[in-house]
């Protein structure tokens, strides 16, 4: 997800420079602007509403990202380590709070500072303490858009309970902007963002084919987009020119990976830092990753004919917020419809949300599918607790077992 | 002292589960477990059920190593193990309160590994903020209730008031508790007042309320001259360490409040009582300390944590804190710093469960009692 990471293997996807233009003149924008609010928002945050109100929306977790793959990632967490931080917690938030101290990372000087805090708890409790942090640090307004937990069923006191956060949003957001929000510009927000989804999700389907055109390295760097600005035309064309780019590739039967041989599915945020040398390591040994359930996590659906009960739907089912039972037939299904060898399951210190329970995950996908499943340990931006070489060991022994 | 009733509950230490098998036993009623302080326990309680607390425990893991890594806390990890290993065989069930992270995927996997037959969720908002979230909670409360219905009987109003009733006996006596070693420690050691809150969430209340009267019935008379131990504040999820609290006072310190989730945060409020029993179960939750792992904008804990301690002529406190957790280990730069501030220093412990040096914690609570000491409090 890196505007400046590269394209590490296989032929090289050409709409990637498209892909790296589009962040950083979004990124140029959120530096500069005059006029535009700036809200900090959440991976899994309705961002819908940022873009109908005219506000340009920043993604520390985006930019974690970006500090993960350019390895400046365990210096900006020492910062908030030597606030009091324990190393133990969730590393894109040390990360951020040590870049929100010091002013740097990825990006020159930073973040931009936001005029408010947009906090969806859909992906994790973490990011409501992290967002207090902030919230306290930066002395801004902070919205909590709260979605509960899905254990073994969705109440209806809780879809409207998140219905009507909508409504309070919107008001907290005029607050915010002075400005008056109009259903007609959110409307038109949320198809857009229903296409970029569609296509988004067109895209990730033609890894179906044999040879799969991409590899999920591909997916987690060319998901910047549909994270961060889905409810733009922006987004919509570009998203439009990637799937016409993957759907040539699948008509030449060019792959992602030369003799295609496994295909796995992977689980978890990736390990931004590692990108390059795990995808190496997969493709030198025929392995192409095909799909994964953290770029899909972004395929939300939004009805038209009743935009909010819809999203408030679709924001509260979201893969991090549903019971490993649930999450398991997701993952079956991922593995049936790509016709996957096996599945390798990232085991994130930082992450508890997406990374507990994978124990159990892991045994039950075999258990139904037959498919093994490989469990490697890391930290998606924190290379301090990596040990590559026993990675690399790992890995090659399940490929060879497959 | 030497009370007959503190006696019988200090001895549940050595095998704290030991009343809960008994009265399973003797009642044929069916044991609930809970983890969080936020449990609707009354409901529980008037549906005829006995809640017992799970707060982990020292232990090596065997079986739960296989479902949690060993990034996570171990008060999750040992609750589990102790599931697995067929220790808490005397429970019908399990109640998991969506509180932080750990806690939300430990529910999904002790429903679908622990084999109890009774499983709740409660699924209480993390905004604990505003009319919405208000109502939210009650309608969740209700749902949770229905659900408790169709696996445990019926619960009716007349019942839960009642229990509400007791439970708010309970949470009067033990604050009186609280007041009276507030006015002087010496009357009992920091390790007996809390495991006094402790046993509450382990035994039926009834006869918690029964023990405890006679308890607080010595402390009231109590002729105890004032030791001059060093008063410190706990901060911290749940403490069940005994022996660290036993050397606390052997260093010449007592805790004299705290904020643990088996200390004062368990009995803080009172519920109301009215018509409406779910309203009243709402109305405390929503009134109660702010806890870590809820979102309370209006109040901030550090402003409430500092007061209670200063109310409570603490001299500087200590942050207990489970290796891993995330809730309570994102608020303690900011906590700190408010007791800095406030000019209470403090020390931070990390531990977890089953590998606990109160030797090497030993030397860092004895640095502490000396800064307090030097600086004449
Ligand atoms: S990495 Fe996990 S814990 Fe951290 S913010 Fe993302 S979902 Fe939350
Ligand atoms: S609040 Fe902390 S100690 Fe309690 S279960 Fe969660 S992580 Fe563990």
């Amino acid at each position: 997800m890196s505007a400046e990471g590269g394209d590490p293997f296989g032929t090289s996807i050409k709409a990637t420079d498209q892909m790296k233009q589009l962040m950083v003149e979004y990124y140029i924008e959120a530096k500069t602007t005059q006029e535009k609010p700036i809200c900090w928002i959440t991976s899994g945050g309705p961002v819908e509403f940022l873009i109908a109100m005219d506000v340009i929306p920043v993604y520390p977790e985006n930019h974690g990202a970006m500090c993960g793959a350019s390895k400046i990632a365990p210096g900006l967490a020492e910062v908030s380590e030597e606030m009091g931080f324990s190393r133990d917690l969730c590393s894109y938030a040390r990360l951020d709070i040590g870049g929100a101290v010091k002013q740097e990372g990825a990006i020159p000087g930073g973040l931009p500072k936001p005029d408010f805090l947009l906090c969806c708890n859909n992906i994790c409790g973490t990011v409501v303490k992290w967002y207090e942090e902030l919230a306290r640090y930066l002395d801004v307004p902070m919205f909590l858009f709260d979605t509960p937990f899905i254990h073994t069923e969705k109440t209806e006191h809780a879809t409207e309970y998140v219905r009507q956060q909508c409504l309070e949003l919107v008001k907290f957001l005029e607050r915010q902007t002075a400005k008056e929000f109009t259903l007609e510009k959110f409307a038109e927000t949320a198809m857009l963002s229903v296409q970029a989804v569609e296509l988004w999700k067109g895209v990730l389907k033609t890894a179906e084919n044999r040879p799969s055109p991409f590899t999920c390295f591909d997916a987690f760097i060319h998901m910047a987009p549909i994270v961060t600005l889905r409810g733009t035309q922006t987004v919509v064309d570009y998203y439009t020119l990637l799937k016409q780019e993957m759907e040539e590739r699948v008509e030449q039967g060019i792959g992602a990976v030369t003799d295609e041989r496994f295909r796995l599915i992977w689980d978890n945020i990736p390990i931004w830092y590692a990108m390059r040398s795990l995808g190496d390591l997969f493709a030198g040994n025929h392995a192409c990753l095909v799909a994964d359930t953290y770029t899909t996590a972004w395929a939300i659906d939004i009805q038209i004919d009743d935009p909010l009960t819809s999203m408030a739907d679709a924001y509260t089912k979201i893969y991090l917020n549903i019971a490993i039972d649930m999450m398991l037939e997701q993952l079956v299904g991922l593995i049936e419809r790509y016709q996957a060898d096996g599945l390798v399951m990232h085991s994130n210190r930082s992450c508890k949300p997406y990374s507990l329970g994978q124990y159990d995950l892991a045994r039950a996908v075999t258990e139904r599918t037959g498919k093994p499943a490989l469990i490697i340990e890391a930290d998606m931006t924190d290379s301090r607790v990596y040990s590559e070489a026993q990675v690399r060991e790992r890995v090659e022994a399940f490929i060879e077992s497959l | 002292m030497g009370s007959d009733a503190l006696k019988q509950l200090l001895d549940m230490r050595d095998d704290p589960y030991a009343r809960a098998r008994d009265w399973k036993e003797r009642t044929g009623g069916r044991v609930i477990g809970f983890f969080c302080c936020l449990a609707p326990e009354e409901m529980l309680h008037a549906a005829g059920a006995l809640p017992v607390r799970i707060t982990g425990e020292n232990r090596p893991i065997t079986k739960s190593g296989a479902h949690l890594q060993s990034y996570c806390c171990s008060l999750a990890r040992t609750g589990l193990d102790m599931a697995l290993e067929g220790e808490l065989s005397f429970m019908d069930g399990t109640v998991f309160v969506h509180t932080c992270d750990t806690m939300m995927r430990l529910s999904d996997i002790w429903r679908l590994n622990a084999g109890f037959a009774v499983h709740g969720d409660v699924v209480l908002p993390v905004r604990f903020e505003g009319d919405l979230a208000r109502e939210y909670a009650y309608n969740e409360l209700s749902h949770f209730r229905r659900k408790m219905e169709e696996q445990l009987g019926p619960i009716d109003d007349a019942a839960l008031n009642e229990s509400i009733r007791v439970y708010n006996r309970n949470r009067a006596l033990l604050s009186e508790l609280y007041d009276l070693r507030r006015e002087n420690p010496s009357i009992l050691p920091g390790d007996h007042a809390l495991w006094l809150v402790n046993s509450s969430a382990l035994m039926e209340k009834v006869e918690h309320n029964a023990l405890l009267e006679e308890v607080l019935e010595d402390l009231r008379s109590s002729n105890a001259q004032a030791d001059g131990k060093v008063r410190l504040f706990g901060v911290g999820s749940a403490m069940d360490q005994w022996d660290f609290m036993q050397m606390v006072e052997e260093v010449g310190a007592t805790l004299v409040d705290d904020d643990f989730c088996n200390g004062r945060r368990y009995f803080d409020t009172p519920a109301p009582e009215g018509d409406d029993p779910v309203e009243s179960i709402a109305a405390r939750l929503w009134d109660r300390q702010s806890c870590a792992c809820k979102h309370h904008p209006e109040r901030d804990r550090a402003a409430c944590l500092t007061d209670r301690a200063k109310e409570a002529g603490a001299g500087g406190a200590i942050f207990w804190q489970f290796k891993f957790c995330e809730p309570h280990a994102f608020d303690y730069p900011h906590l700190k710093k408010a007791f800095d501030q406030a000019g209470l220093p403090s020390i931070q412990l990390e531990i977890e469960q089953g590998s606990v040096s109160i030797e090497q914690l030993r030397t860092r609570v004895e640095a502490l009692v000396e800064t307090i000491k030097g600086a004449g409090n």
